[in-house]
């Protein structure tokens, strides 16, 4: 007589079997099949639109792009109602490795992609959507609400050279000004952080002994402080730098209104032509005239320190970092449908949109190479 | 005067034993009334219909709950499948090797285990941010107390019921699920409960298994973030808005619910267990 | 318990020499569905051991590249850093190349690490013991199901929800009213004086540690005291002794190593202990703390923190630098463990004792 499953044994077993079921099944539903007409060309407008089946797109990575992706997704969303665009904040390194391993269909970056990277990933894009700016921050009682800063300054500070509010190079350039003899401690990112990079950017810029040691990365190797405060993200930033009376923090103009709001000092950057300025529409767009004139193909451009009388100093593109093979048709379909919306004066990039989060459009001179690099995704 | 010594040196070392006593009460009623007091303007019907995009936690709490019910499918059977072996199976050299191992296994730091999780299952195979790699990292992390539980829950049964079984000349596997489970499911159930009241708290592992969305959670097994209420405790509490702390205090208020219900659910199968245990013979 | 032969007896009594083999016989009551299911029972028995081989060799083998670059300034080194992953020269050490500038010092986390652990036990193992004194010897039994929910409670309690408690209240709490009149009284001491900070460091994550680790020394320490045999008790009260005296001559004494082992595996755990460190320690890298309230790092925060973003070095050094000191990690808490459990286990007569957090 052929022995029966004893009925706790058959219990024990039931999970194992619902388990390798659900395994099945969702191997079989993670192959979305699209109806739409798979194009193996490309020509130089590719395909977009409404997938005909249900895509979300997630996104993760910089704090400084993710303000303004909560406000352009859920327009987006509304506008196609089969694609979910989902953004997360976690920071540009994360923004990057996640991109790279294929967790997120799309990593929000405000670094472009390392000469090592792009080696390693040869697949990967960095595709920018608009320009952001990084204002420096600081909370010292009693100080003006502006106060002129050099990058030089700053890399003293976060080297551990200067410890104090009222350090005579502070002074020298803010005459008539007394500061307290207030710590000075510095805010940087835990996180791997493209703030970091934009940061360190112009601070490798403007010191040689900077340049020549942590130099500029999405994590440095900062110099020991034991002053130093760290933070994740950027609205992170603000909540440390709050805290602590002393402290200068670099922070992204996305996040900017609330850092102000909540009582940080914001400085006078000095840029490349000595003058000092914080950074708005004006200066941002005088800093990208002067500098995305030669843009690469590849899109990997600094646009940092750059020349011109009322430039500001600390402005980047924002990438969204994106592999050129998705896996499947559908999804690339739902990723260029995305970013041709994005950077659309129309779609994503309308005035309301960007001043919302501080940013500019990215200027016509580049669009066509954006475009290009659109087209490449296919799945 | 030496009896007044020894009376002052009693009274004085029960002071302080009390005063330790106060000192472990009191960081509990102070987290759980720092954690009302900072999410109370929060709290209301908002929190359940609108995600974390839009500072709800309607994705997190179906996140958790959907992690509790993969533990429960997942580690609750292989637990108590490995308690079962080691009480009534295991020689003793052997059980004493695998009882190392399980203990050993339950001091390992959680991210640890979200470290192999991340290279392993996410990236090497390729699962992405699976719902499969969480359920086996959050497993790693509570198989160690539901196989201790099951196999005190099992030792602990008394042995007359094991001498009737032998004297009936009853096969090994209809005395475990005639005589000896029974009376030990309501301690076994505790475990199981313990083991979801450590899985709705972790975070760490999850991070780097099963990413973080604000999307409503789905049963794909990879490739699929899902949202879950301990990330939010973590992001919010260094996001300088008072809005973001009050979602940080009302998800861990959710967390703490959770876990208070889930240590009275296990007192109540304690309760019985005690009761079943007075009726059997002894 | 196994199927025991001789009525009374440890299983195994050498019996008269024709009998087979007590292991052949134990199996000699097994029918073909009991050997079939003590098949499945085995593989699930060995989940758990296998989960923790698995979890080593492939913390090991990533960590191995990270070793042999480092060599000892792995334990030594004060810089912990990924390198410049913006310029294409690679550095190179025994063969093994990593980003240029790269260096893998674990020093001040592993420094970060021990010293906050170990105040963490210093505060926690006397007040988890008196707590325990109290709860099991001087309150009243109806209360004690009602007061033990608290210890339950700060088990369980979620990492996460220590760290919010301790950014948003403790830390602001002790840094304002406690931390200056410790500054003040403890002058004297290099370490305890000096700028006060406003929260975030050593000693506010050192005690929040603490509250987390009372719940498995307190645990343990319950089920120790236990086994204390009450006529030794009960011949000390009728002697005349103070429950105080009680306590110092009968109790204390016999669960004495045993709170010895406790204290192991409470630090144990906070050795491991991830979430709330991270959230609270202020996170310093590159250097050790100057007093002890000053921000500093642990080795498990640094990987929660550094992980996430650790692929954008395309040597893939970053991940085997992280596995690295995940390894030295994995040793000290295996290690501090293993001599916990080996304690326990020659002390407690067989006594079942709580794993992990002290549920």
């Amino acid at each position: 007589m052929r022995p029966r499953l004893l009925g706790s044994t058959r219990l024990r077993l039931a999970p194992v079997a619902v388990g390798l079921c659900a395994v099945i099944l969702s191997a079989c539903g993670a192959a979305t099949t699209a109806t739409h007409p798979k194009h193996t060309t490309k020509p130089v407008a590719a395909a977009t639109g409404n997938p005909s089946s249900a895509v979300t797109l997630n996104e993760a990575g910089s704090t400084l792009i993710y303000p303004y992706l909560q406000v352009i997704a859920p327009q987006f969303n509304s506008k196609y109602s089969h694609i979910t665009v989902a953004p997360q904040p976690g920071g540009s390194g994360l923004g990057i490795s996640e991109a790279i391993s294929g967790l997120v269909q799309m990593g929000g970056s405000d670094a472009y992609l390392s000469p090592g990277q792009a080696s390693a990933n040869p697949n990967l894009l960095n595709i920018p959507i608009a320009i952001s700016a990084q204002a420096v921050n600081y909370n010292v009682p009693g100080a003006p609400a502006n106060l002129k800063i050099s990058g030089n300054i700053l890399a003293q500070m976060y080297g551990g050279k200067i410890t104090e509010w009222n350090d005579p190079q502070i002074a020298a350039i803010n005459p008539g000004v007394t500061l307290p003899a207030l710590r000075v401690v510095p805010v940087r990112r835990l996180d791997g952080s493209g703030d970091t990079f934009i940061f360190t950017s112009l601070l490798t810029k403007t010191n040689t002994a900077w340049a020549n040691g942590p130099a500029f990365g999405t994590s440095v190797t900062w110099p020991a402080n034991s002053a130093e405060l760290g933070a994740n993200g950027n609205p992170g930033m603000i909540q440390v730098c709050k805290a602590n009376p002393g402290c200068v923090a670099y922070i992204g103009v996305s996040v900017e209104n609330t850092a102000l709001e909540d009582g940080l000092q914001e400085a006078l950057l000095q840029n490349k032509a000595g003058n000092y300025l914080v950074p708005d529409l004006a200066t941002i767009t005088s800093a990208v005239t002067a500098s995305s004139g030669n843009t690469p193909a590849n899109l990997r451009q600094s646009l940092i320190y750059s020349s011109g009388a009322n430039s500001y100093p600390i402005i980047n593109f924002e990438y969204l970092m994106i592999n050129q093979t998705q896996p499947n048709a559908a999804t690339a379909e739902a990723v260029r449908t995305f970013m041709d919306w994005a950077i659309s004066p129309t779609g994503g990039a309308t005035g309301g949109n960007l001043s919302a989060v501080n940013f500019v459009a990215l200027p016509t001179i580049v669009i066509p190479k954006v475009e290009a690099a659109i087209n490449k995704i296919s799945g | 005067m030496r009896e007044i010594l020894r009376r002052a040196r009693d009274t004085m070392f029960w002071g302080l034993c009390l005063l330790a006593l106060a000192l472990v009460i009191a960081p509990s009623i102070a987290i759980i009334a720092s954690l009302l007091q900072q999410s109370w303007p929060a709290l209301n019907l908002n929190l359940f219909t609108n995600t974390t995009a839009t500072n709800g936690l309607q994705n997190a709490i179906l996140g958790s709950l959907l992690l509790m019910a993969g533990i429960l499918v997942v580690a609750g059977p292989v637990g108590i499948a490995g308690g079962i072996y080691l009480a009534e199976f295991a020689p003793p050299a052997r059980a004493g090797i695998l009882r190392l191992g399980y203990e050993t296994l339950a001091g390992i730091p959680s991210i640890i285990i979200g470290f192999v999780g991340y290279i392993v299952l996410a990236q090497e195979l390729h699962w992405g941010f699976s719902l499969l790699a969480a359920i086996l990292a959050l497993s790693a992390i509570v198989l160690p107390y539901v196989v201790k539980t099951t196999e005190v829950a099992l030792l602990q049964v008394p042995a007359t019921l094991r001498d009737g079984a032998i004297a009936l000349g009853l096969p090994r596997v209809t005395t475990l699920r005639r005589a000896l489970l029974p009376p030990a499911i309501p301690a076994i159930a505790s475990g199981v409960v313990v083991a979801l009241a450590i899985a709705v708290g972790e975070t760490a592992p999850l991070l780097y298994t099963v990413g973080f969305t604000s999307q409503d959670p789905t049963l794909n097994l990879f490739q699929h973030p899902i949202g879950y209420l301990t990330y939010v405790v973590y992001l919010n509490a260094t996001l300088p808005t008072k809005l973001e702390h009050e979602v940080a205090g009302a998800a861990g208020l959710l967390i703490l619910v959770m876990l208070l219900a889930l240590i009275g659910l296990g007192r109540l199968v304690a309760r019985r267990a005690a009761r079943y245990a007075a009726q059997l013979p002894s | 318990m196994r199927f025991k032969l001789t009525a009374g007896g440890a299983g195994g009594n050498a019996g008269p020499t024709f009998l087979p083999s007590a292991r052949k016989l134990a199996g000699a009551d097994l029918t073909a569905r009991d050997r079939a299911v003590r098949w499945v029972l085995l593989g699930a028995g060995l989940v758990p051991t296998l989960m923790l081989l698995f979890l080593t060799a492939e913390m090991v083998r990533e960590a191995i590249p990270a070793f042999v670059y480092s060599g000892w300034s792995l334990f030594t080194g004060h810089v912990f850093t990924f390198g410049n992953l913006y310029v294409t020269k690679l550095t190179v050490h025994h063969g093994v190349s990593a980003p240029h500038g790269a260096a893998y010092g674990a020093l001040p986390f592993i420094f970060g690490t021990l010293v906050s652990s170990l105040i963490a036990l210093v505060v926690a193992v006397p007040v988890a013991v008196g707590a325990v004194l109290a709860l099991t010897e001087r309150v009243p039994a109806r209360l004690q199901p009602g007061l033990s929910v608290f210890f339950e409670l700060l088990a369980g309690m979620p990492s996460v929800v220590y760290g919010f408690w301790g950014i948003l209240v403790f830390g602001p709490l002790l840094a304002k009213h406690v931390f200056p009149v410790l500054a003040h009284l403890g002058g004297l001491l290099p370490f305890f004086s000096g700028s006060v900070g406003y929260g975030e460091g050593l000693l506010t994550a050192s005690l929040v540690l603490a509250i987390m680790i009372i719940p498995i020394i307190a645990a343990t320490t319950r089920e120790l005291v236990r086994t204390v045999p009450i006529l030794a008790k009960e011949g000390a009260l009728a002697l005349g002794m103070t429950q105080y005296e009680t306590a110092k001559v009968v109790i204390l004494p016999y669960v004495r190593r045993g709170i010895l082992a406790a204290a192991i595996l409470g630090w144990a755990r906070a050795l491991g202990e991830t979430m709330a460190v991270l959230m609270i320690s202020g996170d310093l890298l590159n250097g050790f703390p100057a007093n002890i309230y000053s921000p500093f790092s642990s080795i498990a925060a640094t990987i929660v923190a550094m992980l996430d973003s650790a692929l954008t070095d395309a040597t893939g050094m970053a991940i085997h630098a992280l596995a690295a000191i995940g390894v030295i990690l994995l040793v000290i808490t295996l290690a501090t463990n293993l001599l916990g459990r080996l304690i326990i286990r020659r002390v407690s007569h067989g006594v079942v004792l709580p794993i992990g957090r002290g549920v």
